[in-house]
């Protein structure tokens, strides 16, 4: 049987890059109620467009590190990339797929061939899009001399993942363009998420002539060719990029902003900055600030679910968990999760009791004990404590890893006092750079671990894929025959429904083994003037600036 | 003269090679490679990659590579910022660390100077102990607390300037971040200044010249002031090494597309090239200013000349 499309692309949680120690002086010298944000809430909007359209957003401290469509791996670069490309299909205002330069398209009854209908549309140049600009762009990407991250993103379509390993030309990529108006592509599989990957910068056309005459060099401001509503007018390494109206863009009609400034800052830089009037959209704030923030912004505090997830991993290849349902079984009966998210959380995310996200149409199965009252629960974690064969007197020792973040640290800590408390388990924690956390893991050195994810595309294989026999990010080691075939006959299944059913009876027999212990999922956290429209809060967090206006207002 | 600046310009070379050498066996050290990333890659991307950056070689040879370019000026290409190389960056971020690391200097050096000048002219009084004990809370108070609080109150409350961003030329964008950089400068400076001109104004030649009846202005900056700069000097030149260079606290809380954050996401993404590039830049930065110390010596104190 044919495997599972295996859909590397999406990406582990990695929050900070540095550790902030002045996150927390800022909340020590703003104390709540003394109205720092006077300025902030006596915004008075009004009804029509503001004159000027011009809005600045913000972005992650780490900044866009390329603006390569086939390079681009970090979240700032996939916020800039969504305004500056536009592939088959784009998000719309509510983040769900919607016809981009293709404007219509159809696939055959298996789900394997899809064919695109492209729109006359032109490059930034003037030059029309054609079919064979989609081609070039994606056997770029699976090109193994590009050296793309992401170069198994696009594993869905026939022979990329053979292309990426080098054993075949990326001539081969089942990617065709019959005319310059039509691009077909075909499938190992149905792949019910297509259209959604479709949005991402790596299935995006690229201009072939810009790239052949300035390399690497192509993506910068003078010579970038792109298709997108916006141009690139200014991009400073690390720092401010620019970016202006496309008047070339099919639908400039549509977009009502002129211009558009991204600034990469740390959260609570961005809380400042916000206060200060120079940010209009923040891309995230501190979790402990939450409730003095919303004391003092009330609604341009916007939060809502993200397609990420929180999870403990678990060593399933050497003691004490190797072999040892119970003692899994007693460690996620143990956590408290209502009150994580209430008071650690500040009610921001959401508790999880199995690792994938809530999704449109999909039947999560949620394990019997989320039901339980805290004492029940407690009793039972406390008998499968003594099954797995420890007692008070013969306690669990393992060590808690996670990679250095404040946020990171109250909640690991809470979760060791649960277990101390409720089972006298005694779990140490220790956090350590990003880099070696994740080498580590890599090894399986780990008993316990931080295993958050981040989803690349709405869809439960992104998060159930970790857990398969011999996936590379597969870092718990957990293998069971049963739960691979039944991620191999949802890859191979057309029907959307169908399908989703087979995932959640993996995930089912995921929560049985207990193979890891879900914590919370994410959210989207957004300071947003209220005078800025046309967003929506979307479980991607992708909100094109394409949609976006400003409102006249009066204040900032 | 020409001399001198020829035999440290040639002591110089080692020394640098030292540091290049240093920074090349550490970072590669380090746990974790620069492509490490939480995807696991097909081993022929990895291998793509490395190769692309001459990571499949041996160690001695990309050494070598590294020093061969390095004699050219060529500091590499960067691992984190793909399409770019070391030296656009340096190029880029170098120019907002030191206009906003001179303007803190400068702001420093008057403000503290003459801060610690008045203070030594008034020792035990009011007007050495006030200004000393600011001195010790400048020094003491770190940058992330004094940065927030000058945004909060000059750009968030008053909204005189603006909280942060770099547009070049504009000394409205300069001057929250240069003083906030300056403050603790300001303080060491006038520690400094005080102490080393109460010993000047207690030598014997001070003696003498009030003896002849000078005024007392003229006392301090005709005949106190040269001996006083003389544990300034040795101070500045390191310190404006590292001013230039970028202070990443300040870059963070304003946003300053510096290099201070370069070589600490740097590190952390292990970008081999950028880090060491950064730390041979200081290097040479500091080799510089200890040079140009030297020679202030010189100009200040005859005896030292004669030595040169």
């Amino acid at each position: 049987m044919k495997p599972a499309p295996r859909c590397p692309s999406a990406v582990p949680v990695r929050r900070t890059l540095l550790a902030r120690p002045w996150l927390l002086a800022l909340c020590a010298c703003s104390p709540a109620g003394t109205g720092t944000g006077a300025a902030a809430n006596t915004i008075i909007v009004g009804t029509g467009l503001a004159a000027v359209q011009a809005l600045t957003r913000a972005v992650d401290a780490g900044g866009v590190r390329s603006l390569d469509p086939s390079l681009s791996t970090d979240v700032p670069g996939e916020r800039v990339l969504d305004d500056l490309f536009e592939g088959l299909t784009r998000l719309d205002e509510r983040g769900e797929p919607a016809p981009g330069v293709a404007e219509r398209w159809e696939h055959s009854a298996d789900g394997r061939v899809w064919t695109f209908h492209l729109r006359a549309a032109r490059w930034s140049n003037g030059v029309p899009i054609r079919a064979a600009d989609f081609v070039f762009a994606w056997r770029r990407t699976v090109d193994p001399r590009t050296a793309s991250d992401y170069a198994q993103a696009l594993a869905p379509v026939v022979n990329a993942i053979a292309i990426s390993e080098g054993r075949m030309s990326p001539a081969t990529l089942g990617i065709e363009a019959p005319d310059d108006r039509t691009v077909r592509v075909r499938l190992n599989a149905p792949t019910p998420y297509l259209l959604s990957l479709l949005t991402k910068s790596y299935a995006v056309p690229q201009y072939e002539p810009a790239i052949r005459a300035h390399g690497e060099s192509w993506v910068r401001p003078e010579f970038l060719v792109n298709n997108g509503a916006f141009l690139l007018r200014e991009h400073v390494i690390g720092g401010r990029i620019t970016l202006v109206r496309n008047p070339t863009y099919w639908g400039a009609q549509q977009v009502r902003l002129a211009q558009v400034t991204y600034l990469p800052l740390d959260r609570s830089a961005q809380t400042d900055r916000y206060f200060a009037g120079d940010l209009a959209f923040t891309d995230s704030f501190s979790a402990e600030q939450t409730a003095w923030l919303r004391q003092q912004l009330g609604t341009q505090v916007v939060s809502g679910p993200y397609l990420g997830n929180f999870v403990l991993g678990m060593n399933m290849v050497r003691p004490p968990f190797a072999g040892n349902r119970s003692l899994r079984m007693a460690l996620t009966l143990a956590v408290d999760r209502e009150p994580l998210v209430r008071y650690v959380r500040q009610g921001l995310y959401l508790a999880a009791y199995t690792p994938t996200p809530p999704l449109a149409g999909y039947p999560a199965p949620v394990p019997d004990w989320a039901a339980l009252p805290d004492a029940q629960r407690h009793a039972l974690a406390q008998r499968y404590y003594a099954a797995a064969g420890y007692s008070a007197r013969h306690r669990l020792h393992v060590e808690l890893h996670y990679p250095t973040d404040t946020d990171n640290r109250r909640t690991y800590e809470a979760v060791a006092a649960m277990w101390r408390t409720n089972l006298g388990a005694d779990v140490s924690t220790y956090n350590e750079e990003f880099r070696v956390e994740l080498n580590e893991r890599h090894l399986h050195k780990l008993d316990l671990f931080h295993y958050a994810w981040i989803g690349d595309y709405p869809d439960p294989y992104t998060f159930l894929q970790l857990f398969q026999t011999g996936f590379g990010y597969n870092d718990g080691g957990y293998s069971n025959p049963r739960y691979d075939a039944l991620l191999n006959a949802a890859g191979e299944e057309a029907d959307a429904a169908q399908r989703f059913g087979e995932l959640a009876q993996a995930e089912a027999l995921l929560n049985a083994d207990v193979a890891c212990i879900p914590l919370y999922y994410y959210a989207t956290r957004h300071l947003i003037k209220p005078y800025v429209r046309g967003w929506t809060s979307n479980i991607q967090d992708r909100n094109l600036s394409q949609y976006m206006y400003l409102l006249e207002h009066r204040g900032q | 003269m020409l001399r001198f600046l020829l035999r440290r310009a040639l002591s110089a070379v080692p020394t640098l090679l030292v540091i290049a050498t240093l920074a090349f066996v550490l970072l590669h050290l380090t746990p974790g490679g620069p492509f490490d990333s939480e995807r696991v890659l097909v081993p022929q991307i990895q291998h793509s990659i490395e190769a692309r950056f001459h990571l499949d070689e041996p160690l001695w040879r990309q050494y070598l590579r590294y020093l061969g370019d390095l004699a050219h000026g060529d500091l590499g290409p960067s691992f984190q910022y793909r399409n770019t190389s070391v030296n656009e960056l340096i190029a880029q971020g170098l120019p907002v660390d030191v206009a906003i690391g001179g303007t803190a200097m400068l702001i420093a050096l008057l403000l503290g100077g003459s801060i610690g000048l008045l203070a030594a002219t008034r020792v035990g009084g009011w007007r050495d102990r006030l200004p000393m004990g600011l001195a010790m809370l400048g020094i003491s108070v770190p940058l992330f607390v004094t940065a927030p609080l000058l945004i909060l109150v000059f750009a968030i409350r008053l909204q005189w300037l603006p909280a942060g961003d770099w547009v070049s030329g504009s000394w409205r964008h300069l001057l929250l971040p240069s003083v906030a950089l300056a403050l603790p400068y300001t303080a060491y400076i006038a520690r400094i200044v005080r102490s080393a001109a109460i010993e000047a104004l207690a030598s014997p030649f001070i003696r003498a010249a009030r003896a002849k009846g000078l005024p007392s202005l003229t006392i301090v900056l005709r005949h106190a002031l040269r001996p006083t700069l003389m544990p300034l000097v040795s101070f500045l030149g390191p310190a404006l090494a590292g001013v230039l260079t970028g202070s990443i606290v300040i870059e963070q809380v304003f946003g300053l597309p510096g290099i201070g954050r370069f070589f600490v996401t740097g590190a952390l993404n292990r970008d081999y090239t950028l880090v060491t590039g950064i730390t041979v830049l200081y290097g040479a930065l500091i080799i510089a200013m200890n040079v140009l110390v030297d020679l202030c010596y010189g100009w200040l104190d005859p005896r030292v000349r004669a030595r040169q």
